[in-house]
């Protein structure tokens, strides 16, 4: 006999033989493999959140955005280098037209903030609300994790790709750098201090906002109300902190520039690098650097804390 | 061992609702309908069985582990198939089922395999690759079984398994259900309104309403009172009833049917002694089993308008 065999009644092992060869159909094999447990779970859930802000495992539309983001958010940082060598090629002067250079580690966060809150209004709703507005959620809470597993895997997730999208340009900048110094070595230690600066602003940047933006999308299905209240979140308060300081005194804007999270990062970086903030306001009001550093610290524990509180509470 | 104890297991809802009031039971592993109408609390039972949701008093324990303290060790041998749709249409079904796989703690390696087995198990083949919002209905219940069985479960819920399906998926979703619960030896828990499908798959059945246990009895005890041989004459009933009365039946006419309550097969040659000797047309001779649900109707609910004699009792009215 040639061909298939047709699965068989019972569970079995059945063999048909012919001249190619023989099938072995082994009928319903049940899994005697190990159960990884909540660990495994959670720790499955996190990559995937991971490629899925990248739009990884999904269609090539999915990738635009993301991709598109992320490069714009590097390109500065790659002229920088390539403006440096240049201005090493030029001898001597060439310190003078580097140090006039606008692309700086301090002055990295101004150039890309915006682009790392658009990279949360566009993937943050897609991560969070996918799953309620197709009823997932009781398929996961069914499993292994917990509500609370899902939550922070999710919020960990999307705070791990922005911040990988938030390092990448300081890293070009930084390799770079020392790469175009006369003397790699003394470069190294010319640069080495800025390290430990940019990743404390990049952790907090990618804290704050992916919190802001988990917190927003896992509120509501509809990805487009997601979308259009993050952007409203980073965007409007800071104008409303800088009318307030231009048409009242400065006691007011100074109370309230801590509830603007733009506002709260351009203070945390001028804070961290020691520089000027970007903002007239920030810079005006004058708080010491510590307030907006706690007032990041608050924000990040916070968001996390109202995630997992929507999915304790979220019905199935 | 046993499946399924609950202990005088009670569920309110906030505003007073009472959803599950007092249910005692103890099921043995096997294929087991949960039947009752909308509303009569099978859902929230198979979310306190998954550990989704708290008792409020009582104990229910599954595969004598405590739903209370041990629902993660629970959910890790359960599969649950809810009853409304659950699939994002942007995925394709291998990449979904294989997600859900190292959702319940599979490694990536056997989570991949195991999808491919419960796909071919559950009869997809090439579409399986294809994104799951281009599927029909009748595949996308495929999907929602498969996830519920990729990580192998010892025990399987299924929250009205045929919703949605037209007539044909519907006998392809019963006889999957019931292969999966006869072939692989996991048990099988079947939450249905509709009694007649349960009865064609089930081994057991339990029957709540308003969260109160009706019965649980092999489906057996429920059936064997209930066979009913419907005859049905273009004329001659009244004679045909009276004839099969004296033969010893019990018989009686509903229009131009005649329902005779039958126990074994002694009444298909009466009747067709009976109709000969008469000369009469005979346009349908069948067995009934839709009178399960009146037996329902019956015990549960008002008295049907007409009643089926019972078996064991009286003759022609």
């Amino acid at each position: 006999m040639s061909g298939v065999q047709a699965p068989p009644a019972g569970g079995a092992a059945t063999t048909a033989s012919g001249p190619g060869g023989s099938i072995y159909d082994l009928g319903y094999q049940s899994y005697d493999g190990p159960r990884l447990g909540r660990r495994s779970a959670v720790q499955a859930l996190f990559w995937q959140t991971v490629r899925a802000c990248f739009g990884i495992g999904r269609g090539g539309r999915a990738k635009i955005a993301p991709f598109t983001l992320a490069a714009l958010a590097i390109l500065p940082a790659i002229l920088a280098v390539g403006f440096s060598a240049l201005a090493a090629q030029a001898g001597p002067a060439g310190g003078a037209i580097e140090n006039a250079s606008p692309i700086r580690y301090e002055t990295y966060h101004g150039l890309v903030g915006v682009l790392i809150g658009l990279f949360c209004a566009a993937q943050a709703p897609e991560l969070f609300g996918r799953d309620q507005r197709y009823s997932v959620l009781p398929l996961y809470f069914s499993r292994v994790l917990t509500r609370t597993d899902y939550a922070l895997a999710k919020v960990g997730g999307l705070m791990i790709a922005l911040l990988a999208v938030e390092l990448a340009p300081y890293i070009v900048l930084f390799v770079g750098r020392v790469l175009v110094a006369p003397d790699p070595a003394t470069g190294l230690t010319d640069e080495i201090g800025a390290v430990p600066r940019f990743l404390l602003q990049g952790v907090l940047v990618a804290g704050l906002l992916g919190g802001l933006a988990s917190v927003i999308a896992a509120w509501t299905p509809r990805r487009a109300y997601a979308t259009a209240a993050i952007i409203a979140v980073l965007i409007i308060p800071p104008i409303i902190v800088a009318l307030v300081g231009q048409l009242t005194n400065q006691d007011l804007a100074r109370a309230i520039v801590l509830f603007s999270p733009s506002d709260i990062l351009d203070g945390t970086n001028a804070a961290i690098f020691g520089s000027i903030p970007d903002s007239p306001v920030v810079a005006s009001v004058d708080l010491p650097g510590w307030a907006y550093l706690a007032a990041a610290a608050i924000g990040i524990t916070a968001s996390i804390g109202l995630t997992i509180r929507r999915y304790q509470r979220i019905a199935t | 061992m046993s499946l399924i104890t609950l202990r005088d297991l009670t569920r309110h809802y906030p505003r007073g609702v009472v959803a599950l009031d007092g249910l005692t039971l103890e099921l043995e592993p096997g294929i087991i309908g949960l039947v009752g109408a909308n509303g009569a609390g099978k859902t929230t039972l198979i979310k306190i069985l998954l550990g989704l949701l708290e008792p409020t008093s009582g104990d229910a324990s599954v595969m004598d582990l405590d739903v209370r303290t041990e629902g993660m060790t629970i959910r890790q041998f359960v599969g649950y198939m809810p009853e409304y749709d659950c699939l994002p249409p942007d995925t394709s079904a291998t990449d979904f089922v294989t997600h859900m796989a190292r959702m319940s703690g599979l490694p990536s390696t056997a989570a991949r395999e195991r999808t491919a087995e419960v796909l071919r198990h559950v009869g997809l083949y090439e579409e399986r690759y294809r994104a799951i919002g281009g599927y029909s209905t009748g595949m996308k219940q495929r999907v929602k079984l498969a996830q519920a069985l990729v990580h192998d479960p010892r025990l399987l819920l299924l929250d009205e398994p045929t919703n949605g399906l037209d007539p044909a998926g519907r006998d392809e979703m019963l006889a999957l259900v019931r292969r999966t619960g006869t072939e692989f030896g996991i048990a099988v828990i079947v939450a249905s309104h509709l009694l007649g499908e349960i009865e064609r798959v089930c081994d057991f059945l339990v029957a709540i309403d308003a969260g109160r246990l009706i019965q649980a009895a092999p489906l057996g005890a429920f059936t064997e009172r209930t066979g009913v041989l419907a005859v049905e004459v273009e004329e001659g009933e009244v004679a045909l009833a009276a004839a099969l009365v004296a033969r010893g039946l019990h018989a009686v006419a509903d229009g131009r049917t005649i329902l005779i309550a039958i126990a074994d097969d002694r009444p298909y040659d009466i009747v067709r002694d009976a109709v000969a000797e008469l000369g009469l047309p005979l346009v349908r001779l069948e067995q009934r089993r839709q009178s399960l649900e009146d037996l329902f109707r019956d015990e549960v609910y008002a008295p049907p308008p007409e009643a089926v004699p019972p078996a064991s009792g009286g003759a022609t009215r």
